[in-house]
């Protein structure tokens, strides 16, 4: 700070008080922004924790009958997999992210001899890897936030910490020049005119 | 019919619901032994599971029968889903509606078996007789195959491809 320039000028003292005005403007914007972000934030963690309680439920509902699923004879995996995950983009505080929409799934048709466990199966499964897809969704999604709210968070140190002191700091520094400047001027003006009456 | 006698004397006796006391190749081995090459050839052609698969021909009317009406039923069950409707199975008995998908396979299970044990009800020591056994030991091995933790390493691999980040 202390190691700043400043041109002891009027000229200099008008735009630091440029400076620090819009400073001072900026930064209750971006304090907002930050509150901001760390809500949507915490929002959709709170989301990603439903989710993985559904999750959870349906795993739990399904405990007692996913003994099923070892048998020999079907194998599940070749009737679903996951082959899209859809989304739509949105803005949430001026951020471009993509929302989850849907899952595009690649699922084997059911035959008439197949086991009718397969149809749980599915369903189960449907739901379970929709939910999953999500929840990597949000996640990208909060990767994305919580890197705007670094930015975020730096602009506002920023805007604290050295923009608006060392707009303010050069702004009084200026003022005390050019008053001393002027006493001098006007010191020297008194002495100059003291000595040619004496004369 | 003296080799069927040996062969289904030799080996051990079956129930629902308990660990398959003989492998299939040791069942293989001893049905080679004991019958003609012929009679081997088709108890060998003779399989629950394939015979299940679309367009297979069974070779015994009775299993043929009891598989479709079996398929008839899983049809019916499914449409009536589909629509929200009770379904009125006509083989299968009604309780396995209630069921969780677990013991409801097991029910559909149990009911193979009577039909398979009522298709030989006067035919010990036959042929046909020998060709149930194998039947039964088939359902035997996919009712162990039923294990919840094989459940759980299923369930999980239909997950992993999920975990790939999507662009």
């Amino acid at each position: 700070m202390a190691s700043i320039k400043i041109k002891y000028t009027k000229t200099e003292r008008a735009r630091q008080k440029k400076i620090l005005k819009v400073s001072e403007r900026m930064l209750p914007l971006f304090e907002a922004m930050e509150k901001s972000l760390m809500s949507t934030i915490l929002t959709i963690a709170e989301k990603i924790d439903e989710i993985r309680e559904r999750i959870e439920k349906n795993k739990q509902a399904a405990e007692s009958w996913i003994a099923v699923m070892g048998d020999d004879w079907v194998n599940i995996e070749e009737f679903i997999s996951v082959n899209e995950v859809i989304t739509r983009p949105m803005d949430v505080a001026g951020i471009r992210l993509q929302q989850f929409d849907h899952v595009d799934f690649n699922e084997l048709p059911v035959h008439d001899d197949t086991p009718l466990w397969v149809d749980d199966a599915l369903e189960l499964m449907r739901e379970q890897l929709q939910l999953l897809a999500e929840i990597k969704t949000l996640e990208v999604q909060i990767e994305l936030l919580e890197e705007e709210l670094l930015d975020v968070r730096a602009r506002v140190k920023l805007f604290e910490n050295r923009r608006i002191p060392n707009a303010k700091m050069a702004i009084r520094k200026i003022g005390q020049k050019l008053q001393d400047d002027e006493r001098l001027t006007i010191a020297t003006a008194k002495v100059m005119k003291t000595t040619v009456n004496n004369r | 019919m003296l080799s069927e006698v040996y062969l289904m004397c030799s080996l051990p006796s079956l129930s629902f619901g308990q660990s398959p006391p003989i492998t299939f190749e040791e069942f293989n081995d001893m049905a080679r032994s004991q019958l003609s090459a012929k009679q081997y050839r088709m108890l060998e052609q003779m399989s629950m599971q394939e015979m299940g698969e679309e367009g297979r021909k069974p070779r015994l009317k009775s299993v043929k029968d009891m598989l479709e009406g079996l398929k008839k039923d899983l049809m019916e069950i499914r449409e009536a889903r589909a629509v929200r409707r009770q379904p009125k199975p006509e083989q299968l008995p009604e309780s396995v509606l209630e069921k969780n998908p677990l013991d409801r396979e097991l029910q559909i299970l149990l009911w193979q078996w009577e039909k398979l044990d009522a298709m030989v009800v006067g035919k010990n020591f036959t042929l046909a007789d020998v060709i149930v056994y194998k039947m039964k030991l088939q359902l035997l091995f996919r009712i162990q195959s039923f294990k919840p933790e094989r459940g759980e390493a299923v369930m999980a691999s239909v997950f992993k491809p999920s975990k790939k980040k999507e662009e």
